[in-house]
């Protein structure tokens, strides 16, 4: 039987000296090791979590800003290539358009004038052609009167004769 | 006979008794090694390990780790980071202001030696010595154990804390208002022909306030046990009284479904009046501050 339980007058509300000047002296002792070896260690730790918490976010806001500004300045740039290049192609359209009106014109006046040689030269060649085909004619008309000089010409005759000069100006062409 | 608890006495079960075999060790008529002290003393001991572990893992580790050496690796380090920060930045810093570094590792200390206190005491390590002492050594001896018990439902032991706090709260008094500021915090503010009044309801107030610290403390935790205690007791009473089996086991269900509710209730106060402690050690030093000299001077004078 333990007599501090058994005893009447135990109650919770009992104040013993010597637990009230252990507590203190334990709790002291406590304390002062904890000062020592553990509060300085978790709030320094606590205290540069804090500070790198602290500069990522600073240095996260800043590469944000900064990336804001990059993509509006990229965004402009594009309008602005993409304006250039449509102007470009429009440009581009007209000089082709250009070149091809004046190809196109160039080509006809080289087809007008490659006629006009061609004519030319028809003309001339036909020219010649006559020209020649008179000669021709003149001389075989002289051949003939000479013939017809060296002796008389029965109606037989001339018919033959006629009809040999007009062979041999067929052979002649 | 409820072999799980050592006495049938719910009150038996919240006070402090010898340890088992010291009996004869008085002092002044009282037992000299109590099982309050000793789990004090485990306290204590259980509570700066494990601080001093968090305080390893909480610190920052060397640049090779690269910057996994700013996480805090285990879940008592963390929880212990967290309720740090948590006290210092909501609780204590706005009270407190500039003067929050130089209380903050006693206030921390007070609030985790209270806990550990208090959770330690939920664990029933004199009745487990109690059964086992009588299991394996065959002692016959009732209620046979060498620690346990909730010290904190123990008024010498709040009371202790209580006698800390008041020191701590007086000394930052006089180096933060003076000898003439403390004397003048006395008068409240207020006219001169209230003085009589005044001063020793304000000198009487230096006092009480520690020892409602105390006071409410201790009570809070003697209630929440003597409720365990009993509801465990249902079983016991209702086999004594009925020598029914199937009434006592019905009783027995009922009455451990409320223990187990109680006991998560009892986990919570545990937390709620370790803060509650510090948080109103925190309010005393802040009204001892000079900022706090003069928000009570404000309000008074706005009242």
């Amino acid at each position: 039987m333990i007599p501090f339980i058994a005893s009447e007058s135990a109650s919770p509300v009992d104040v013993q000296l010597l637990t009230l000047g252990t507590t203190i002296v334990v709790f002291v002792i406590f304390l002062l090791l904890a000062m020592k070896f553990v509060w300085p260690q978790i709030l320094k730790g606590l205290d540069e979590r804090e500070a790198k918490l602290r500069d990522d976010l600073d240095s996260a806001e800043e590469a944000r800003a900064q990336a804001k500004a990059a993509l509006t300045e990229y965004e402009d740039e594009l309008k602005k290539a993409r304006t250039e290049a449509g102007e470009m192609i429009a440009q581009a359209r007209l000089d082709a358009k250009a070149a091809a009106e004046e190809l196109r014109s160039s080509n006809t006046r080289e087809l007008a004038e490659m006629k006009t040689a061609a004519t030319a030269d028809i003309n001339a060649a036909k020219k010649a052609a006559i020209g020649e085909l008179h000669r021709e004619a003149s001389t075989l008309a002289v051949a003939i009167a000479s013939r017809i000089l060296d002796r008389e010409i029965s109606a037989d005759d001339q018919q033959a004769l006629l009809s040999e000069s007009l062979a041999e100006l067929g052979q002649t062409k | 006979m409820f072999p799980l608890l050592a006495s049938n006495n719910p009150i038996h079960h919240i006070l402090d008794k010898p340890i088992s075999g010291t009996e004869h060790l008085t002092l002044l008529g009282k037992p000299m090694f109590t099982m309050h002290m000793a789990s004090l003393l485990i306290a204590a001991v259980v509570t700066f390990l494990i601080l001093r572990t968090a305080a390893r893992r909480i610190a920052v580790g060397h640049e090779s780790e690269g910057t996994d050496r700013y996480l805090t690796k285990g879940r008592l380090p963390q929880l212990v980071e967290v309720i740090s920060l948590y006290l210092r930045d909501t609780v204590i810093k706005p009270v407190l202001g500039t003067d929050t570094t130089k209380f903050l590792p006693y206030l921390l200390s007070l609030f985790f030696f209270i806990l550990t206190c208090n959770i330690l005491g939920m664990i029933p390590f004199a009745d487990i010595q109690t059964v086992v002492g009588k299991a394996t050594i065959g002692s016959e001896i009732q209620g046979w154990a060498v620690f346990g018990g909730t010290a904190t439902s123990n008024l010498a032991v709040t009371g202790g804390l209580a006698i800390v706090s008041f020191f701590v709260i007086q000394m930052h008094a006089f180096k933060s208002l003076g000898i003439g500021g403390w004397a003048h915090h006395l008068t409240g503010g207020a006219p001169l022909y209230l003085l009589p009044i005044m001063l020793p309801i304000e000198f009487m107030g230096m006092f009480i306030k520690p020892a409602a610290l105390a006071i409410r403390l201790f009570a809070n935790m003697v209630a929440g046990h003597t409720m365990l205690a009993v509801l465990t007791m249902f079983g016991m009473m209702a086999f004594e009284g009925t020598q029914n089996w199937l009434l006592t086991g019905s009783v027995e269900v009922v009455s451990t479904i409320a223990a187990v509710c109680i006991s998560f209730l009892e986990l919570f106060v545990a937390f709620l009046q370790a803060f509650i402690f510090m948080f109103l050690t925190t309010v005393f030093i802040g009204q001892m501050s000079h900022h706090g000299e003069h928000e009570e001077h404000a309000e008074t004078a706005t009242s």
